[in-house]
């Protein structure tokens, strides 16, 4: 249980952090809290040359109100996103899934930006990231881009990040009126991780139907996805119980399910179906003006 | 674990054929293939480095070559070590000609052991597709350039 021999470097500022990414490349990792690498270094199933603690980049720990928008800092522990009354009132869906992160341990010292960057197929955030439509700047010392969360995470572990871009922040709007935003999870017991986790989000219009649903699902395949099929199943339908359940066994339509000791494919189907009734039921509770 | 599935490649199923016996060519297309060497007929030995994402590793082994029917099926033996872990396992390839094009259609069982299996169950299958991905994509190229 003791890592590799690696030499572990603590920038001060952005500009060196960038620096010292491009100067040890592949042979480098970030570590942003460090509870998925750690474990990962101390198996000896990642033996990186170079340890680059962004720890010391305090400026990159803020939770931010940016107008129509709010931004959260990469090195922003969940702890901090959980209890952020900012959060709270205008993005509760984010709260509600950092809540579910871990332990305790972990989401002091975990981070959005190091969560995001690991991308476990099982980890919390991607699916409320997706459901909020996030968008995730990243910078480079070539200069900064934006991500749209929808084509964030690429495959298992592998997100669009290039190799010596590090996040910068996550924007998501603030919640509208007539919305409403659940995440719904099924853990692992031994180690807290999503075997399905789904995060709903429904925008009602004056009537009271769907305008439009978003729905990210994490756990169920090699990355977080966007439930498209059941999207599209609810947008400008009257919000029937029927039609919930309808939709929700879409909600790993075309998706190629994971299976390992935990939990078989065909069971990750089923919960898949059974999470997302549950998280559009609360969320349209929550959209009709139920306790948030 | 078992790993199945089908992939379509622009070849006749002759230059497929030759390419996976070609252990110079092949090895272009292992990912992170770093040496792989005929140890005897029909046994070949490799070294690969395997990288996805944070997870990275050595592995040394073998394959073997139980059966084949030219040019259509050939059931393999891998076996493969390294720190994190150790896997064995049997499977199949076969090849059928689609007009002007080869599918391949592949599948068989590991059995994964270690830290590896232990620790890393949940990553193993969709580990095992990304490198499946590779090497087809891999195939594709090697392919493309020998037409």
């Amino acid at each position: 249980m003791i890592p590799t021999e690696f030499e572990y470097l603590r920038p001060r500022s952005m500009e060196e952090a960038l620096g010292l990414l491009a100067q040890h490349g592949p042979e480098a990792k970030l570590l942003a809290g460090g509870h998925s690498l750690l474990p990962l270094m101390k198996l000896r199933l990642a033996a990186p040359k170079y340890l680059i603690d962004l720890g010391g980049l305090e400026q990159l720990s803020y939770v931010r109100d940016d107008g129509p928008e709010i931004a959260i800092g990469a090195m922003t522990p969940h702890a901090e996103v959980e209890s952020s009354e900012l959060i709270r009132r205008c993005c509760p869906l984010l709260a509600e899934a950092a809540a579910e992160i871990g332990d305790v341990q972990v989401r002091n010292r975990g981070t959005m930006g190091g969560s995001l960057a690991h991308a476990d197929p099982g980890a919390d955030y991607p699916a409320a990231i997706l459901a909020l439509e996030a968008k995730i700047k990243v910078r480079s010392r070539e200069g900064e881009r934006t991500i749209e969360a929808a084509s964030f995470f690429l495959d298992l572990l592998t997100t669009a990040l290039q190799p010596r871009e590090i996040i910068l922040e996550v924007r998501v709007a603030r919640d509208r009126e007539r919305s409403g935003a659940a995440y719904v999870k099924l853990h692992q017991p031994a180690s807290g991780f999503a075997i399905v986790g789904t995060a709903a989000r429904l925008m009602l219009d004056p009537k009271g139907n769907c305008e439009t649903a978003r729905i990210g699902v994490t756990g169920v395949g090699a990355k977080a996805y966007r439930a498209e099929a059941v999207e599209k199943a609810l947008a400008g339908k009257r919000l029937t119980a029927a039609l919930l359940a309808k939709a929700s066994a879409m909600a790993a339509e075309g998706v190629e399910p994971l299976s390992d000791l935990h939990a078989s494919a065909a069971y990750r189907l089923a919960m898949a179906e059974v999470i997302t009734k549950r998280a559009l039921e609360k969320a349209l509770d929550r959209a009709r003006g139920g306790r948030r | 674990m078992k790993l199945e599935g089908m992939e379509t490649v622009p070849a006749a199923p002759a230059a497929v054929w030759s390419l996976l016996n070609n252990p110079e060519q092949l090895a272009r297309c292992l990912p992170g293939c770093e040496e792989l060497v005929a140890a005897g007929k029909d046994i070949y030995k490799a070294k690969l480095s395997v990288t996805i994402a944070a997870v990275s590793g050595k592995y040394a082994g073998s394959v073997e070559i139980r059966e084949r029917v030219e040019p259509s099926r050939m059931r393999l033996r891998i076996e493969g070590r390294g720190a994190p872990g150790f896997i064995t396992g049997e499977g199949t390839l076969e090849l059928v000609a689609k007009g002007n094009e080869t599918e391949i259609r592949y599948g068989g069982e590991a059995q994964v052991g270690g830290v590896i299996a232990a620790v890393g169950q949940r990553m193993l299958q969709g580990a095992a597709k990304i490198m499946v991905g590779q090497f087809f994509d891999a195939m594709k190229k090697q392919l493309a350039k020998g037409a």
